[in-house]
Protein backbone atom coordinates (compact mmCIF):
# COMPACT_ATOMS: atom_id res chain seq x y z
CA UNK A 1 0.00 0.00 0.00
CA UNK A 2 0.88 3.74 -0.51
CA UNK A 3 1.98 5.91 2.56
CA UNK A 4 1.72 9.91 2.00
CA UNK A 5 4.87 10.27 3.40
CA UNK A 6 7.40 12.75 1.97
CA UNK A 7 10.92 13.33 2.84
CA UNK A 8 12.27 16.89 2.74
CA UNK A 9 15.68 16.72 1.99
CA UNK A 10 16.06 20.31 2.64
CA UNK A 11 15.20 19.85 6.51
CA UNK A 12 17.91 19.05 8.82
CA UNK A 13 16.10 16.31 10.46
CA UNK A 14 17.34 12.39 10.29
CA UNK A 15 15.26 10.90 7.56
CA UNK A 16 14.40 7.99 10.07
CA UNK A 17 13.22 10.80 12.31
CA UNK A 18 11.08 12.56 9.38
CA UNK A 19 9.46 8.79 8.44
CA UNK A 20 8.84 8.50 11.99
CA UNK A 21 7.10 11.58 12.67
CA UNK A 22 4.50 11.22 9.87
CA UNK A 23 3.70 8.00 10.05
CA UNK A 24 2.86 8.21 14.15
CA UNK A 25 0.79 11.39 12.76
CA UNK A 26 -1.14 8.90 10.07
CA UNK A 27 -1.68 6.32 13.21
CA UNK A 28 -2.62 8.69 16.05
CA UNK A 29 -5.01 11.51 13.40
CA UNK A 30 -6.86 8.17 12.61
CA UNK A 31 -6.11 7.85 8.81
CA UNK A 32 -4.87 4.58 9.29
CA UNK A 33 -7.39 2.32 10.89
CA UNK A 34 -6.62 -0.20 13.64
CA UNK A 35 -5.64 -3.32 11.28
CA UNK A 36 -4.63 -1.92 8.64
CA UNK A 37 -1.45 -3.78 7.00
CA UNK A 38 1.91 -1.80 6.23
CA UNK A 39 3.98 -1.77 3.92
CA UNK A 40 7.18 -4.54 4.22
CA UNK A 41 10.49 -2.86 4.96
CA UNK A 42 12.17 -2.90 1.76
CA UNK A 43 8.74 -1.85 0.39
CA UNK A 44 8.44 1.33 1.67
CA UNK A 45 12.09 1.59 1.70
CA UNK A 46 12.22 1.44 -2.12
CA UNK A 47 9.02 3.82 -2.16
CA UNK A 48 10.58 6.48 -0.13
CA UNK A 49 13.83 6.20 -1.26
CA UNK A 50 15.99 5.41 1.75
CA UNK A 51 17.32 2.56 3.32
CA UNK A 52 15.80 -0.52 5.10
CA UNK A 53 17.78 0.36 7.97
CA UNK A 54 16.11 3.29 8.26
CA UNK A 55 12.55 1.85 7.71
CA UNK A 56 13.28 -1.03 10.08
CA UNK A 57 14.38 1.83 12.96
CA UNK A 58 11.04 3.28 12.14
CA UNK A 59 9.41 0.58 12.42
CA UNK A 60 10.94 -0.88 15.65
CA UNK A 61 10.35 2.38 17.44
CA UNK A 62 6.18 2.61 16.69
CA UNK A 63 6.17 -0.69 17.78
CA UNK A 64 7.57 -0.05 21.33
CA UNK A 65 5.49 3.04 21.66
CA UNK A 66 2.58 0.35 20.87
CA UNK A 67 1.75 1.72 17.70
CA UNK A 68 1.97 -0.99 15.47
CA UNK A 69 2.70 -5.06 15.92
CA UNK A 70 4.21 -7.40 13.52
CA UNK A 71 2.93 -10.72 13.17
CA UNK A 72 5.78 -13.50 12.05
CA UNK A 73 5.06 -14.44 8.26
CA UNK A 74 2.14 -12.00 7.80
CA UNK A 75 3.48 -8.33 8.15
CA UNK A 76 2.89 -5.11 9.99
CA UNK A 77 -0.22 -4.19 11.39
CA UNK A 78 -1.43 -0.48 12.66
CA UNK A 79 -2.47 -1.74 16.46
CA UNK A 80 -5.71 0.02 18.61
CA UNK A 81 -4.70 3.57 19.55
CA UNK A 82 -6.23 4.92 22.70
CA UNK A 83 -8.68 8.24 22.74
CA UNK A 84 -6.02 9.65 25.16
CA UNK A 85 -3.16 8.77 22.79
CA UNK A 86 -4.68 10.15 20.13
CA UNK A 87 -5.78 13.78 22.35
CA UNK A 88 -2.39 14.74 23.39
CA UNK A 89 -1.03 14.10 19.41
CA UNK A 90 -3.32 16.37 18.61
CA UNK A 91 -1.82 19.25 20.94
CA UNK A 92 1.85 18.28 20.11
CA UNK A 93 1.23 18.34 16.37
CA UNK A 94 0.00 21.96 16.87
CA UNK A 95 2.90 22.98 19.37
CA UNK A 96 5.11 21.59 17.23
CA UNK A 97 4.04 23.66 14.15
CA UNK A 98 3.74 27.15 16.54
CA UNK A 99 7.24 26.15 17.35
CA UNK A 100 8.33 26.23 13.85
CA UNK A 101 6.53 29.69 13.33
CA UNK A 102 8.21 31.27 16.29
CA UNK A 103 11.09 30.00 15.36
CA UNK A 104 10.96 32.08 11.80
CA UNK A 105 9.71 35.19 13.67
CA UNK A 106 12.67 35.22 15.71
CA UNK A 107 14.97 34.24 12.91
CA UNK A 108 12.85 37.31 11.28
CA UNK A 109 14.03 39.56 14.69
CA UNK A 110 10.49 39.78 15.61
CA UNK A 111 9.50 40.81 18.75
CA UNK A 112 8.17 38.30 21.44
CA UNK A 113 4.82 40.82 21.19
CA UNK A 114 4.53 41.19 17.70
CA UNK A 115 4.76 37.36 17.64
CA UNK A 116 1.64 37.04 20.23
CA UNK A 117 -0.49 39.93 18.16
CA UNK A 118 0.40 38.04 14.58
CA UNK A 119 -0.80 35.23 16.17
CA UNK A 120 -4.35 36.65 17.36
CA UNK A 121 -4.79 37.95 14.42
CA UNK A 122 -4.07 35.16 11.94
CA UNK A 123 -6.52 32.85 14.70
CA UNK A 124 -8.91 35.16 14.70
CA UNK A 125 -8.83 35.26 10.98
CA UNK A 126 -9.04 31.54 10.48
CA UNK A 127 -11.56 31.21 12.95
CA UNK A 128 -13.82 33.95 11.43
CA UNK A 129 -13.34 31.88 7.70
CA UNK A 130 -14.22 28.72 9.12
CA UNK A 131 -17.33 30.52 10.51
CA UNK A 132 -16.46 29.64 14.46
CA UNK A 133 -16.85 31.76 17.36
CA UNK A 134 -13.14 32.30 18.55
CA UNK A 135 -12.16 35.56 20.18
CA UNK B 1 34.61 -2.51 9.81
CA UNK B 2 32.04 -4.14 10.78
CA UNK B 3 28.55 -4.05 10.80
CA UNK B 4 26.85 -4.77 14.03
CA UNK B 5 24.58 -7.45 15.18
CA UNK B 6 24.43 -8.67 11.27
CA UNK B 7 25.21 -11.53 9.58
CA UNK B 8 27.72 -11.12 6.96
CA UNK B 9 27.13 -12.50 3.29
CA UNK B 10 30.64 -11.50 2.41
CA UNK B 11 33.41 -11.42 5.10
CA UNK B 12 37.05 -9.99 4.05
CA UNK B 13 40.03 -9.95 6.12
CA UNK B 14 42.91 -8.16 5.10
CA UNK B 15 42.21 -10.09 1.86
CA UNK B 16 44.98 -9.15 -1.21
CA UNK B 17 45.37 -9.49 -4.91
CA UNK B 18 48.05 -8.92 -7.43
CA UNK B 19 47.89 -8.54 -10.90
CA UNK B 20 50.76 -7.45 -13.21
CA UNK B 21 49.43 -3.98 -13.26
CA UNK B 22 46.75 -3.85 -10.40
CA UNK B 23 47.12 -4.28 -6.36
CA UNK B 24 43.61 -4.85 -4.55
CA UNK B 25 43.54 -4.63 -0.31
CA UNK B 26 44.31 -4.98 1.56
CA UNK B 27 40.42 -5.11 2.29
CA UNK B 28 38.65 -5.55 5.53
CA UNK B 29 35.08 -5.47 5.54
CA UNK B 30 31.97 -7.31 6.35
CA UNK B 31 28.87 -7.03 3.55
CA UNK B 32 25.66 -7.72 5.46
CA UNK B 33 23.49 -10.43 4.53
CA UNK B 34 19.91 -9.08 3.57
CA UNK B 35 20.70 -5.89 2.36
CA UNK B 36 22.10 -3.97 -0.50
CA UNK B 37 25.56 -2.46 -0.70
CA UNK B 38 26.44 -0.29 -3.38
CA UNK B 39 29.94 -0.25 -4.80
CA UNK B 40 31.29 3.31 -5.38
CA UNK B 41 34.62 4.43 -6.83
CA UNK B 42 36.23 5.97 -9.54
CA UNK B 43 36.95 3.92 -13.01
CA UNK B 44 39.93 1.49 -12.04
CA UNK B 45 39.50 1.18 -8.59
CA UNK B 46 39.38 -2.46 -8.46
CA UNK B 47 35.10 -3.09 -8.21
CA UNK B 48 35.32 -5.54 -11.29
CA UNK B 49 38.37 -7.59 -10.02
CA UNK B 50 36.92 -7.57 -6.08
CA UNK B 51 34.19 -8.83 -7.64
CA UNK B 52 36.03 -11.60 -9.91
CA UNK B 53 37.87 -12.25 -6.68
CA UNK B 54 34.68 -13.15 -5.06
CA UNK B 55 33.57 -15.27 -7.78
CA UNK B 56 36.87 -17.54 -7.23
CA UNK B 57 38.37 -16.45 -10.68
CA UNK B 58 41.48 -14.47 -9.12
CA UNK B 59 43.70 -16.04 -5.93
CA UNK B 60 43.36 -14.43 -2.65
CA UNK B 61 47.46 -13.78 -2.39
CA UNK B 62 47.17 -12.99 1.51
CA UNK B 63 44.20 -12.14 4.14
CA UNK B 64 40.95 -14.15 4.22
CA UNK B 65 37.54 -13.91 2.09
CA UNK B 66 34.67 -15.54 3.03
CA UNK B 67 31.69 -15.94 0.22
CA UNK B 68 28.17 -17.13 1.92
CA UNK B 69 29.90 -19.21 4.33
CA UNK B 70 32.77 -20.72 1.79
CA UNK B 71 36.35 -19.82 2.60
CA UNK B 72 38.09 -19.28 -0.66
CA UNK B 73 41.39 -20.30 0.01
CA UNK B 74 42.25 -21.78 -3.86
CA UNK B 75 40.52 -25.20 -2.75
CA UNK B 76 37.21 -24.49 -2.59
CA UNK B 77 34.34 -26.69 -4.10
CA UNK B 78 32.29 -24.37 -7.22
CA UNK B 79 29.55 -25.37 -5.71
CA UNK B 80 29.17 -22.21 -3.93
CA UNK B 81 28.65 -20.23 -7.23
CA UNK B 82 25.47 -21.90 -7.90
CA UNK B 83 23.79 -19.52 -4.87
CA UNK B 84 25.43 -16.65 -6.95
CA UNK B 85 24.21 -14.63 -9.57
CA UNK B 86 26.58 -12.92 -11.15
CA UNK B 87 25.97 -9.82 -14.36
CA UNK B 88 29.29 -8.90 -15.32
CA UNK B 89 30.13 -5.37 -16.65
CA UNK B 90 30.87 -6.42 -20.21
CA UNK B 91 29.25 -9.26 -22.22
CA UNK B 92 31.35 -12.68 -23.11
CA UNK B 93 31.99 -12.55 -26.67
CA UNK B 94 31.70 -16.30 -26.71
CA UNK B 95 28.33 -16.32 -25.95
CA UNK B 96 27.52 -14.08 -29.02
CA UNK B 97 26.16 -16.73 -31.12
CA UNK B 98 23.83 -17.89 -28.39
CA UNK B 99 20.11 -16.77 -28.51
CA UNK B 100 19.43 -15.86 -24.68
CA UNK B 101 17.40 -19.12 -24.23
CA UNK B 102 20.09 -20.90 -25.34
CA UNK B 103 22.24 -19.11 -22.88
CA UNK B 104 19.33 -19.82 -19.94
CA UNK B 105 19.59 -23.58 -21.06
CA UNK B 106 23.34 -23.79 -20.27
CA UNK B 107 22.69 -22.44 -16.81
CA UNK B 108 19.85 -23.83 -16.27
CA UNK B 109 21.86 -27.18 -16.06
CA UNK B 110 24.33 -25.44 -13.56
CA UNK B 111 21.71 -23.94 -11.02
CA UNK B 112 19.99 -26.68 -8.81
CA UNK B 113 17.48 -23.46 -7.97
CA UNK B 114 17.02 -22.84 -12.10
CA UNK B 115 13.21 -21.65 -12.25
CA UNK B 116 11.90 -21.39 -16.29
CA UNK B 117 8.72 -19.84 -15.08
CA UNK B 118 10.53 -17.21 -13.30
CA UNK B 119 12.95 -16.66 -16.36
CA UNK B 120 9.91 -16.14 -18.71
CA UNK B 121 8.79 -13.62 -15.85
CA UNK B 122 11.68 -11.43 -16.16
CA UNK B 123 12.03 -11.44 -20.07
CA UNK B 124 8.32 -10.56 -20.19
CA UNK B 125 8.42 -8.04 -17.60
CA UNK B 126 11.62 -6.20 -19.28
CA UNK B 127 10.37 -7.13 -22.72
CA UNK B 128 13.22 -9.42 -24.50
CA UNK B 129 12.06 -12.08 -26.84
CA UNK B 130 14.24 -14.86 -25.59
CA UNK B 131 14.82 -16.47 -29.43
CA UNK B 132 16.91 -13.72 -30.44
CA UNK B 133 20.82 -14.31 -30.50
CA UNK B 134 22.79 -11.87 -28.16
CA UNK B 135 25.11 -10.69 -30.08
CA UNK B 136 22.01 -9.45 -32.40
CA UNK B 137 20.40 -7.33 -29.21
CA UNK B 138 20.93 -3.98 -28.92
CA UNK B 139 23.50 -3.20 -25.66
CA UNK B 140 20.20 -2.36 -23.44
CA UNK B 141 18.24 -5.42 -24.31
CA UNK B 142 21.28 -8.22 -24.22
CA UNK B 143 21.96 -6.58 -20.61
CA UNK B 144 18.35 -7.07 -19.68
CA UNK B 145 18.41 -10.76 -21.16
CA UNK B 146 21.62 -11.12 -19.68
CA UNK B 147 19.97 -9.87 -16.05
CA UNK B 148 17.39 -12.36 -16.40
CA UNK B 149 19.41 -14.88 -16.37
CA UNK B 150 21.03 -13.88 -14.17
CA UNK B 151 18.31 -14.08 -11.39
CA UNK B 152 16.45 -16.82 -12.85
CA UNK B 153 17.58 -19.14 -9.87
CA UNK B 154 16.60 -16.70 -6.96
CA UNK B 155 20.00 -16.40 -6.13
CA UNK B 156 21.21 -16.03 -2.43
CA UNK B 157 23.76 -13.49 -3.39
CA UNK B 158 23.59 -11.16 -6.21
CA UNK B 159 26.18 -9.44 -7.80
CA UNK B 160 25.91 -6.48 -10.36
CA UNK B 161 28.61 -5.01 -11.96
CA UNK B 162 27.13 -1.83 -13.63
CA UNK B 163 23.94 -3.41 -14.03
CA UNK B 164 22.29 -0.22 -15.73
CA UNK B 165 24.77 0.88 -18.51
CA UNK B 166 23.03 0.89 -21.60
CA UNK B 167 19.56 0.58 -19.70
CA UNK B 168 16.71 3.12 -21.38
CA UNK B 169 15.15 5.08 -18.49
CA UNK B 170 11.54 2.63 -18.61
CA UNK B 171 13.97 -0.24 -18.67
CA UNK B 172 15.88 0.77 -15.65
CA UNK B 173 12.73 1.45 -13.86
CA UNK B 174 11.76 -1.75 -14.38
CA UNK B 175 14.95 -3.25 -13.34
CA UNK B 176 14.84 -1.20 -9.57
CA UNK B 177 11.27 -3.29 -9.39
CA UNK B 178 12.79 -6.33 -10.24
CA UNK B 179 15.72 -5.97 -7.69
CA UNK B 180 12.96 -4.87 -5.31
CA UNK B 181 10.87 -7.53 -5.39
CA UNK B 182 14.19 -9.93 -5.33
CA UNK B 183 15.05 -8.24 -1.98
CA UNK B 184 11.59 -8.38 -0.40
CA UNK B 185 11.70 -12.12 1.34
CA UNK B 186 14.44 -10.13 3.74
CA UNK B 187 17.05 -12.80 3.61
CA UNK B 188 19.07 -12.37 -0.09
CA UNK B 189 21.66 -9.88 -0.66
CA UNK B 190 22.58 -7.58 -3.31
CA UNK B 191 26.14 -6.17 -4.22
CA UNK B 192 26.11 -3.96 -7.26
CA UNK B 193 28.93 -1.45 -8.60
CA UNK B 194 27.69 1.58 -9.97
CA UNK B 195 28.36 5.05 -10.97
CA UNK B 196 24.51 5.84 -10.90
CA UNK B 197 23.95 7.93 -7.75
CA UNK B 198 20.41 7.59 -8.28
CA UNK B 199 20.32 4.29 -8.56
CA UNK B 200 22.90 4.44 -5.13
CA UNK B 201 20.04 6.80 -3.49
CA UNK B 202 16.92 4.28 -4.30
CA UNK B 203 18.68 1.00 -3.90
CA UNK B 204 21.26 0.59 -1.73
CA UNK B 205 21.27 0.34 2.00
CA UNK B 206 25.12 0.40 2.40
CA UNK B 207 27.87 1.95 0.76
CA UNK B 208 31.30 0.26 0.25
CA UNK B 209 33.30 3.31 -1.25
CA UNK B 210 36.31 2.07 -2.93
CA UNK B 211 39.44 4.07 -4.23
CA UNK B 212 42.97 2.98 -5.71
CA UNK B 213 42.30 -1.28 -4.91
CA UNK B 214 41.52 0.27 -0.88
CA UNK B 215 38.50 0.64 0.63
CA UNK B 216 37.83 4.22 2.35
CA UNK B 217 34.49 3.12 4.19
CA UNK B 218 31.40 1.00 4.80
CA UNK B 219 28.61 3.29 5.56
CA UNK B 220 24.86 3.25 5.90
CA UNK B 221 23.58 5.44 3.08
CA UNK B 222 20.95 7.54 5.05
CA UNK B 223 23.26 8.00 8.03
CA UNK B 224 25.64 8.86 5.50
CA UNK B 225 23.44 11.30 3.86
CA UNK B 226 22.04 12.72 7.36
CA UNK B 227 25.95 13.75 8.79
CA UNK B 228 27.35 14.95 6.25
CA UNK B 229 26.59 18.58 5.48
CA UNK B 230 28.57 21.51 4.24
CA UNK B 231 29.10 24.60 6.41
CA UNK B 232 29.34 27.84 4.86
CA UNK B 233 31.31 30.05 7.36
CA UNK B 234 32.18 33.64 6.68
CA UNK B 235 34.73 34.66 8.71
CA UNK B 236 36.23 38.77 9.54
CA UNK B 237 38.64 39.46 7.25
CA UNK B 238 41.51 40.55 9.57
CA UNK B 239 40.60 37.30 11.93
CA UNK B 240 43.99 35.82 12.45
CA UNK B 241 44.08 31.49 12.28
CA UNK B 242 41.01 31.12 11.24
CA UNK B 243 40.90 28.48 8.97
CA UNK B 244 43.19 26.66 11.54
CA UNK B 245 40.69 27.18 14.20
CA UNK B 246 38.10 25.96 11.01
CA UNK B 247 40.22 22.79 10.69
CA UNK B 248 39.59 21.75 14.58
CA UNK B 249 36.06 21.89 13.76
CA UNK B 250 33.82 18.43 15.48
CA UNK B 251 33.54 15.79 12.80
CA UNK B 252 35.56 17.93 10.36
CA UNK B 253 35.93 16.29 6.82
CA UNK B 254 36.85 18.84 4.75
CA UNK B 255 37.51 22.72 4.18
CA UNK B 256 37.65 24.75 1.24
CA UNK B 257 38.34 28.15 0.38
CA UNK B 258 35.54 29.73 -1.18
CA UNK B 259 36.13 33.72 -1.75
CA UNK B 260 38.06 36.16 0.71
CA UNK B 261 37.37 34.88 3.99
CA UNK B 262 34.76 32.48 3.10
CA UNK B 263 34.61 29.12 3.18
CA UNK B 264 33.04 25.41 2.76
CA UNK B 265 33.83 23.35 5.47
CA UNK B 266 32.98 19.54 5.36
CA UNK B 267 31.79 18.00 8.35
CA UNK B 268 29.88 14.93 9.41
CA UNK B 269 28.63 16.15 12.97
CA UNK B 270 26.82 18.70 11.42
CA UNK B 271 24.87 19.65 14.82
CA UNK B 272 28.18 19.90 17.19
CA UNK B 273 29.89 21.52 14.17
CA UNK B 274 27.61 24.20 13.62
CA UNK B 275 27.39 24.92 17.36
CA UNK B 276 31.74 25.18 17.06
CA UNK B 277 31.36 27.89 14.46
CA UNK B 278 28.76 29.92 16.31
CA UNK B 279 30.61 29.74 19.85
CA UNK B 280 33.90 30.96 17.31
CA UNK B 281 31.97 33.92 16.44
CA UNK B 282 32.08 32.87 12.62
CA UNK B 283 28.85 33.40 10.83
CA UNK B 284 27.07 30.47 9.51
CA UNK B 285 25.47 31.31 6.17
CA UNK B 286 24.28 28.34 5.20
CA UNK B 287 24.27 24.45 6.61
CA UNK B 288 23.57 22.07 3.53
CA UNK B 289 23.19 17.94 3.10
CA UNK B 290 26.25 16.80 0.86
CA UNK B 291 25.30 14.29 -2.38
CA UNK B 292 27.32 11.48 -2.69
CA UNK B 293 29.66 12.50 -5.06
CA UNK B 294 30.82 15.50 -2.54
CA UNK B 295 31.27 13.11 0.10
CA UNK B 296 33.08 10.45 -2.37
CA UNK B 297 35.72 13.25 -3.49
CA UNK B 298 35.59 14.30 0.26
CA UNK B 299 37.07 10.78 1.09
CA UNK B 300 39.58 10.91 -1.61
CA UNK B 301 41.24 14.04 -0.94
CA UNK B 302 41.46 12.64 2.68
CA UNK B 303 43.27 9.32 1.56
CA UNK B 304 45.36 11.43 -1.17
CA UNK B 305 46.43 13.40 2.00
CA UNK B 306 47.55 10.28 3.72
CA UNK B 307 49.37 8.56 1.00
Amino acid sequence: MWLPIRIDEQRPEPLYHQIEVQLRGLILGGQLKEGTLLPSIRELAVSLKCSAITVRRVYQDLENEGLIRTRQGTGTFVAGVGTVAREEHRLERVTEELEKAIELGLQLQCAPEEIETAFRQALHRKSTERGGDAT
Amino acid sequence: MTVANMEAAISLRGMKLQHDRFALGPIDCDIPKGMVTAIVGPNGSGKSTLFRALLGLEPVLSGEAEVLGTPLNGNQEDQYKSRIGFLAENPHAHENHLTADEKAKFASRWYPGWDWEKYRKLLRHFDVDGGIRLSKMSKGMRRKAELSIAMAHDPELLMLDEPSSGLDPFAWKTMLQELGRYMEPGDRTLVLATHILEEIKRLADYILFIYRGRVLGLYEKDRLLDDWRTIVVQIEYAQKGGSEMLQRTPGFQGLTEAGPGLYRLEVDEPERGEAYCRDNGFQVLAVQRMDLEDILSCLIRKEEARR
